[in-house]
């Protein structure tokens, strides 16, 4: 602990070199951070739905599949459900321009039952309930295009054919890391113009229109307690086996860990970048720890004369170099951590991202990893500077 | 003028820490250039994906082939049109069927792969269409063919396995084919009327891709498409198509120079670090340049010279770093369709660019600040120093 004052000292004494070390390390941290976290949010994002006890019903062979709405009842009457609504990707234009905000066509009755954690107050959700053309939006989306309870929303379509005259009905709110930017609306209102569409127009193919009327899309289905999941996928899955439209159950957790694997390679490749940059941080590190020693040569050659023995410097020198390194992990991954806790960027990724911030876990392995840095980088010059001899050290004349 | 070939040796000199700071930023460089060599492989894929005279007709609308279906009916008396390119087969122009279903790859993880029922001529209608192993599909067989990639990543995918995406729609791989790296290349392609039959949309399409004959017939039939009463279509050159699909790209761009910027700083200290030290060091010697009657702006052009030196060697090797990256192409998932696409990482003028600024940025303002303090020395000083 005494010689703490001597380490403090010496990462002082070239407040450039410490600074700019510093800087570096606190920076490439920071990127780091950023890298990480975009992965680390979501799942943790996605973990967090484990409490609410939901399973996804979707069609076996993907999201194009189909679902007939029909299932939404059957499976609402099953043991052990609670509530279930349809959800389906409407993914339409705004403004005649294609959006990053996602549209959902859900049963009004049911969806604030299923997606508990999305609280609408009673007012707004009942006068949601009476408007057939109503929709509830996110807070997010309310303030980016500046939108109302009571406003028109009109969105075009682009996957369905039929265009939709929403009226803001209700603002959703609810917890952070959640999509805040989503507009729900009446899964009928769709369905029916899309059944009016197809028999305007001659109604060949009386199994499945062509206008895609009739899909739920997915189910979301609220299950009573967590034990009984497991068995409702199971069900779901059993019952549905051999008809037309064989479903694929799995719980919250399952189906957006399944989102986030289809980033494939992405991930990896984040990855492999992080290692790099940690990689050079080391040949950063290690450099200015080696230029200091080697301008300590006879400071180093004199601790030794008078007494200091091998491990002692070789601790001194580690010190200084965890010092350093930390103090720059720190300024990088505590930085990031605040910055997104209070400043909000998703409005600046045009939605692709609903929502951002630094974990606890990825800051403290970053701080962990920026020790790391420190430690690794220092342990040449330290073992270099405990071996020195000391005689060579007093006679060189810097 | 200081001759250069005194920073050259100087480097040499202190060859460890050269080697370090040259190490540690060849790295940094090399991360950013990664990202880019993304971007350009995939605005490449984007750029090449047809001819001038090539038009896809969408329902109005639509912004996407894999959500643009339209009657068939309307797809048939489209490929009547006159004005359409014309060759041996016939016209130019196929319909084409999209489906998105859910493959395992082979770590046991899934994507969406897009399955496209084609039509003979739609391999006209792709740039250098190749079969590179085994053979073309036959159609009416329930046979597909994949491009490489897709081989390697998902199960079954391989020539003589079974691509199976649910009871009914399951093909037989029979061989492979690249598309001159066009969106092609992230697709399953089998006959029109097996993916008709397999899915159950008969009498709908997804899009008819179809070339004209001139630039005259080419602005005739989009006229007529778009506005013919029995049509009311969009057909979208496809250039413009393809620019509208790049949300993908400029996710990626807009990273890469999030990382570019970020890690430009990190290198920048790390050379100014070295740089600094360098000065230091050399203080008796750059006094004894300025009492030789070098001037100031000498000793500035000297250290300047030499940072930016000693960040070309950096950049140049981040750089020589990137180019077996070539071989290397990451699978994921495209934003806008929800479905895999297989991006190519390319060297080319956008690597090449970010290396180049971030190695003249870091040698230029990393070595500005140690530069000016080795000018603002005494000379008396200076040779008074050990």
């Amino acid at each position: 602990m005494k010689y703490l004052t001597y380490v403090f000292r010496n990462a002082r004494r070239n407040p450039v070199r410490t600074g700019l070390t510093v800087a570096s390390i606190a920076i490439s941290m920071f990127l780091m951070m950023i890298l990480t976290s975009f992965f680390a949010a979501m799942q943790e994002a996605n973990s967090a739905t484990k409490q609410y006890n939901r399973i996804i019903v979707m069609n076996a062979n993907g999201f194009a599949g189909q679902m007939p709405i029909a299932r939404v009842r059957q499976v609402a009457a099953m043991d052990g459900v609670r509530a279930a609504t349809p959800f389906s990707w409407y993914g339409g234009k705004y403004q005649n321009k294609r959006v990053l905000f996602a549209q959902f066509a859900v049963d009004a009755d049911t969806v604030f039952d299923t997606l508990d954690e999305y609280k609408v107050p009673d007012d707004q959700l009942a006068a949601f309930k009476a408007d057939k053309a109503g929709a509830v939006i996110g807070p997010k989306l309310a303030r980016e295009y500046d939108l109302k309870i009571g406003d028109e929303m009109p969105l075009q379509g682009d996957i369905y054919p039929v265009d939709l005259k929403l009226n803001i009905r209700g603002i959703y709110e609810s917890p952070r890391n959640t999509d805040q930017r989503m507009v729900l609306f009446h899964h009928s209102y769709l369905d029916d113009q899309l059944r009016q569409l197809g028999s305007a127009s001659s109604g060949s193919s009386p199994t499945r229109p062509a206008t895609g009327a009739g899909n739920a899309g997915i189910i979301f289905v609220k299950c009573d307690d967590a034990t009984s999941t497991a068995a409702l996928c199971k069900a779901i899955d059993d019952e549905y086996r051999s008809t037309d439209f064989p479903t694929r159950t799995q719980t919250e957790e399952a189906f957006g860990q399944m989102f986030s694997e289809m980033m494939g390679g992405l991930k990896d490749t984040v990855f492999w970048i992080g290692c790099a940059v940690v990689v050079s941080l080391l040949f950063v590190a290690g450099n200015a720890m080696a230029m200091a020693m080697r301008e300590r040569t006879t400071e180093v050659a004199v601790l030794k004369a008078i007494g200091f023995n091998k491990g002692l410097v070789l601790t001194l020198v580690l010190a200084e170099a965890v010092l350093v390194a930390g103090l720059g992990g720190a300024l990088g991954t505590l930085g990031s951590k605040a910055l997104f806790d209070v400043v909000d960027i998703s409005p600046f990724t045009g939605g692709f991202l609903p929502f951002f911030y630094v974990p606890w876990s990825v800051a403290l392995i970053g701080l962990g990893v920026s020790l790391f840095v420190g430690f690794a980088s220092g342990v040449v010059p330290a073992a270099l500077a405990a071996n020195s001899s000391v005689i060579n050290g007093l006679r060189k004349v810097v | 003028m200081i001759p250069f070939k005194y920073n050259v040796r100087n480097l040499r000199v202190r060859w460890k820490t050269t080697l370090m700071t040259v190490l540690g930023t060849a790295l940094l460089v090399a991360s950013s250039c990664i990202l880019f060599g993304l971007v350009e492989g995939l605005e490449h894929s984007l750029k090449v994906s047809g001819d001038p005279l090539d038009l896809i007709v969408l329902r109005k609308g639509a912004t996407a082939e894999t959500t643009g279906g339209f009657e068939s009916k309307k797809a048939d008396e489209l490929m009547t049109l006159g004005g359409i390119l014309r060759d041996a087969d016939g016209p130019v122009a196929a319909k084409e069927l999209l489906n998105i279903a859910v493959a395992e790859r082979n770590s046991g993880t899934y994507n969406n792969l897009i399955i496209r029922g084609v039509e003979p001529a739609s391999r006209k209608l792709r740039p250098d269409f190749k079969i590179v192993a085994g053979r073309d599909f036959e159609p009416g067989k329930g046979e597909c063919i994949v491009p490489p990639s897709a081989a390697r990543m998902y199960k079954g995918a391989r020539i003589g396995g079974q691509l199976a995406f649910g009871e009914k729609e399951k093909y037989l791989v029979v061989g492979l084919f690249t598309a001159g790296g066009s969106q092609a290349e992230s697709e399953v392609w089998a006959d029109l009327k097996d993916v008709e039959r397999n899915t159950g949309r008969e009498g709908s399409v997804s899009c008819a891709q179809l070339r004209a004959s001139g630039p005259a017939e080419f602005d005739q039939l989009r006229k007529e498409i778009e506005d013919g009463a029995q049509f009311l279509l969009d057909a979208h050159p496809e250039s413009r198509y393809f620019e509208s699909q790049a949300d993908t790209s400029t996710f990626f761009k807009a990273a890469g120079t999030l990382i570019a910027i970020l890690l430009t700083f990190g290198a920048m200290f790390a050379a100014a670090n070295t740089m600094f030290s360098a000065v230091k060091s050399r203080t008796r010697e750059i006094g004894t340049m300025r009492a030789l009657g070098f001037s100031r702006g000498d000793v500035l052009m000297s250290f300047l010279g030499e940072s930016v030196l000693l960040s070309l060697l950096g950049g140049g090797l981040g750089l020589l770093a990137t180019i077996p990256m070539s071989l290397i192409s990451i699978e994921t998932m495209n934003t806008s369709t929800f479905a895999s696409v297989n991006i190519n990482f390319r060297f080319g003028p956008l690597v090449m660019g970010v290396a180049l600024i971030m190695t003249l940025v870091m040698g230029v303002f990393g070595g500005m600040l140690p530069a000016l303090r080795a000018v603002r020395m005494e000379v008396v000083s200076a040779l008074r120093e050990l």
